[in-house]
C-alpha cells in the first residue's frame, strides 16, 4: 500500500501535495479517544498536524467532530522532515500553544509510512512518560489507567499525567462528522497556522537538510513462497536446511549460525 | 472565476461519501430489490444533521450553503438515489417552504422536528389530473371556524409512506383554482388523513412513494403556510430549490454509473485486451465524463446563483434539465458498456438505469424545464 502512493523518488519522500489527503485512521481513532473523554471529564482539545497548507482539511474535519481548535505547522523548510524532526517540531508547537497540557493522544502509526515513532519520540522531548500502542485508557483524577495488547497479552498499566499515549485502531471507532458541525467548523475557522519563523525554528531546522534519516527507497516486500523438497537421509537433510537458509535461521533465533561454523 | 471547490466543500464531500459508502453501501442492493425504507440509516443520519440540511440553526439545522447541499444530494445519490430522493425532498420541497414562507409560530412548532428528521417532511401537489399544471388541483380547503375542512387525493407523494408532515396543496376556490390555492401543513395523525398503497416503481424503490387521501379532514387554521392565495408562489419557490436536489440527486446516478463504467471497461477483457483500448469505449467514455462535468458546472452555478440571492429559477431548470438527461444518457451508455452483465442484478449499473429515468419526470419534468427556460429567455432574463 505504501508504494502505491506517488513518492519522490529523488528525496525518498512522500508527495503529499499529489495524495488525495485524509485524516490518518489511527489518528482519527486518537481524536475519537480524546472526543470521549471530553465527554466524560470536560476538557479542552488542541489538534496538531504537520503538512503542505492542504492538511488543514484534517483539522477543519477535526473540529467539526468536535475538537476545540487546530493547529496547522506548514512551512517549506519543513518538508522532508523525519520523525526525529517531526517529533521536535510537534512538541515545539505543543509547548506554543498549549503548555498546560494533561495528555497528549496520537495516533500509534500513521498508514503512510508506519514507522509508529513520532508519538514515543514526542514523549521523550517533551519529558513525559508514553505508553504506545494503547487499546483502553480510563482516567481517574491525575492517573491514567491503560490497556494494550502485547504478545496475546492484555497489559494494564498505570500513568501520572501528564503523559503521551499513541493509539491502535482497535477500538474508539471513530464517528461521522456532523454536517452543522462542519459548516461551524469553516464558519468559526478555529485554525492556527503555524510556520517556522513563528515557532522560532528558522535558524535551528531546515527540514531535510536535519533530518538525521534518510528514506534510500520505498517498495513493497515481495512475497517469494515456494515448496522446497529435500531428498535424502535425515542427516543430509538437516545439512542442507542450515546450508541453504542459515541467515534466516540465525536471524530467527537472533545467532549468527557462521560465527560457529567457523569456529 | 476559479473553478477548483473551495477546502470546505472537498471536506463535506469527503465526509458525506464515507457515510454513504461506509453506512448505505452496503445496504443498496437489498433495499432496491425488497423495496424496503430503511428506517435504521435514517436514524444513523438524523443526529449528522442530513434532514436539517437548509433550516437554519435556530430550529436545530445545519443551515449549509446551496453547493454544500448539492454536494451531500449528490454523494448519497451516488451511492443510493432512493435515499437520496428522501433526503432531498424533505429538505427542499418538505421543509423549506415551512422555513422560508412559515410564521415565526409555524417555525418553531414544525422545523425541530423536521430538522432532527423525527418527522418526514413531504410536498403534496401532484393529483390524478394535476402535475405539470399546479393550477388544476382538485383537493379542497373549505373554511369552517378555525379550522380548514381538506377533500382531496395525492398521488405519487414522495416518502408518502413515512411522512409526519405534509404540504398539501388545496383550492379554496373550484371557480378559480390558480388564485385560491394554498399550502397547508397536515401532521401525520390528523383524523382524516391516511396512507394510501405504496407505489411499485421502477426505479428509486427503497423511497415509500404513495397517494395520501385527506377525508374531512380538519386542520387548524394556523396550519395555513402563508396567506390564502400563496399557494403557487410556494409552490414555484419550492420547485426552484427542489430542482437543485434533484438536478444534484441527477448527477449522482451519473458519477456512480461513470466511475462503475470506468472501472469495468479496465477490467473486462476482450480480444485479450482490457475493452478500455477501444477507442470506441474510449469514446463512449469521454462523452459521459464531458456531460457529467458540463452538468456539475450548471448545477454549482444554479447554486452559487441561490447563495448570492440572485434569481436562479431558469438556472435551477437549465441544472435539472441537463443534469437529469445527462444521467439518463450516462447510465445508459454505462449499460451497454458492461454489456449483457449490465443488463443482470448483479451489477449496480441496471440499478443507475432505472433510478436515473424519473430525474427527467419529476419534480417538473423536463418539459416544464424548457416551459421555465424559454420563459426566461423570451423575457430576456438569462
Amino acid at each position: 500500500m505504501v508504494s502505491e502512493l506517488p513518492w519522490d523518488s529523488k528525496t525518498g519522500t512522500l508527495r503529499r501535495d499529489l495524495a488525495e489527503g485524509m485524516m490518518n485512521p489511527a489518528c482519527s481513532h486518537a481524536l475519537e479517544a480524546a472526543l470521549q473523554i471530553k465527554e466524560k471529564h470536560g476538557g479542552h482539545i488542541t489538534v496538531f498536524t504537520m503538512g503542505p497548507p492542504m492538511a488543514e482539511e484534517v483539522l477543519f474535519e477535526a473540529v467539526a467532530l468536535g475538537a476545540d481548535q487546530g493547529a496547522l505547522l506548514t512551512d517549506p523548510k519543513m518538508a522532508g522532515a523525519d520523525t526525529f524532526i517531526t517529533s521536535y517540531i510537534l512538541s515545539r508547537a505543543i509547548k506554543k500553544i498549549c503548555p498546560d497540557f494533561d495528555l497528549i493522544l496520537c495516533g500509534c502509526y500513521t498508514s503512510d509510512s508506519e514507522t509508529a515513532q513520532v508519538g514515543p519520540q514526542l514523549a521523550e522531548e517533551l519529558s513525559i512518560p508514553g505508553v504506545a500502542y494503547v487499546e483502553h485508557l480510563d482516567i481517574q483524577d491525575r492517573t491514567v489507567r491503560i490497556q494494550r495488547l502485547t504478545d496475546n497479552f492484555l497489559e494494564t498499566l498505570e500513568m501520572d499525567l501528564p503523559g503521551l499515549i499513541t493509539i491502535t485502531t482497535q477500538q474508539y471507532a471513530p464517528r461521522y462528522a456532523p454536517l452543522s458541525g462542519l459548516q461551524d467548523a469553516f464558519e468559526r475557522n478555529k485554525i492556527i497556522r503555524l510556520t517556522a519563523k513563528k515557532l522560532g525554528l528558522d535558524s535551528e531546522m531546515s527540514g531535510l537538510k536535519n533530518s538525521p534519516t534518510q528514506i534510500v527507497d520505498v517498495y513493497s516486500p515481495i512475497m517469494d513462497k515456494k515448496n522446497i523438497i529435500l531428498k535424502g537421509t535425515a542427516k543430509k537433510i538437516v545439512g542442507q536446511i542450515f546450508e541453504k537458509f542459515d541467515d534466516k535461521i540465525g536471524g530467527a533465533i537472533g545467532k549468527d549460525l557462521k560465527v560457529g561454523k567457523e569456529s | 472565476m476559479d473553478f477548483n471547490p473551495c477546502m470546505k466543500h472537498k471536506v463535506i464531500r469527503k465526509a458525506v461519501r464515507k457515510f454513504a459508502e461506509s453506512e448505505i453501501g452496503p445496504l443498496v442492493y437489498e433495499i432496491d430489490r425488497d423495496a424496503r425504507f430503511p428506517q435504521e440509516i435514517v436514524d444513523k443520519m438524523r443526529p449528522l444533521n442530513f434532514f436539517g440540511l437548509q433550516i437554519s440553526k435556530r430550529y436545530g439545522g445545519a443551515e449549509v450553503d446551496s453547493i454544500s447541499y448539492a454536494i451531500t444530494i449528490e454523494e448519497i445519490s451516488r451511492v443510493c438515489a432512493g435515499i437520496g430522493l428522501c433526503v432531498t425532498v424533505h429538505n427542499s420541497v418538505g421543509s423549506y417552504p415551512i422555513q422560508l414562507f412559515g410564521t415565526p409560530e409555524q417555525k418553531k412548532r414544525f422545523l425541530p422536528p423536521l430538522a432532527g428528521g423525527e418527522r418526514i417532511g413531504a410536498f403534496c401537489l401532484t393529483e390524478a389530473n394535476a402535475g405539470s399544471d399546479a393550477s388544476s388541483v382538485e383537493t379542497t380547503a373549505v373554511p369552517d371556524g378555525d379550522e380548514y375542512v381538506l377533500n382531496g387525493t395525492k398521488i405519487f407523494v414522495t416518502n408518502g409512506g413515512v411522512c409526519g408532515c405534509a404540504l398539501i396543496f388545496a383550492i379554496t376556490d373550484p371557480e378559480d383554482a390558480r388564485r385560491s390555492a394554498s399550502v397547508f401543513i397536515v401532521e401525520k395523525g390528523t383524523p382524516g388523513f391516511s396512507v394510501g398503497e405504496i407505489e411499485d416503481l421502477c426505479g428509486m424503490r427503497s423511497n415509500p412513494v404513495s397517494s395520501l387521501f385527506l377525508e374531512d379532514c380538519r386542520v387548524p387554521a394556523e396550519n395555513l403556510l402563508g396567506r390564502l392565495g400563496d399557494g403557487i408562489k410556494i409552490g414555484l419557490t419550492a420547485l426552484d430549490t427542489g430542482r437543485i436536489g434533484v438536478a444534484a440527486q441527477a448527477l449522482g446516478i451519473a458519477q456512480a454509473a461513470f466511475e462503475a463504467s470506468v472501472r469495468y471497461s479496465q477490467e473486462r477483457q476482450q480480444f485479450k485486451r482490457p475493452i478500455s483500448s477501444f477507442q470506441t469505449i474510449q469514446n463512449y467514455l469521454a462523452d459521459m465524463a464531458t456531460e457529467i462535468d458540463a452538468a456539475r458546472l450548471l448545477l454549482y452555478r444554479a447554486c452559487a446563483f441561490k447563495d448570492s440571492g440572485r434569481p436562479f429559477s431558469a438556472e435551477s431548470a437549465m441544472a435539472k434539465l441537463y443534469c437529469s438527461r445527462a444521467a439518463t444518457r450516462v447510465t445508459n451508455q454505462a449499460v451497454q458498456i458492461h454489456g449483457g452483465y449490465g443488463y443482470s442484478k448483479e451489477y449496480d449499473v441496471e440499478r443507475y438505469f432505472r433510478d436515473a429515468k424519473v430525474t427527467e419526470i419529476y419534480e417538473g419534468t423536463s418539459e416544464v424545464q424548457r416551459m421555465v427556460i424559454a420563459r426566461a429567455v423570451l423575457s430576456k432574463r438569462v
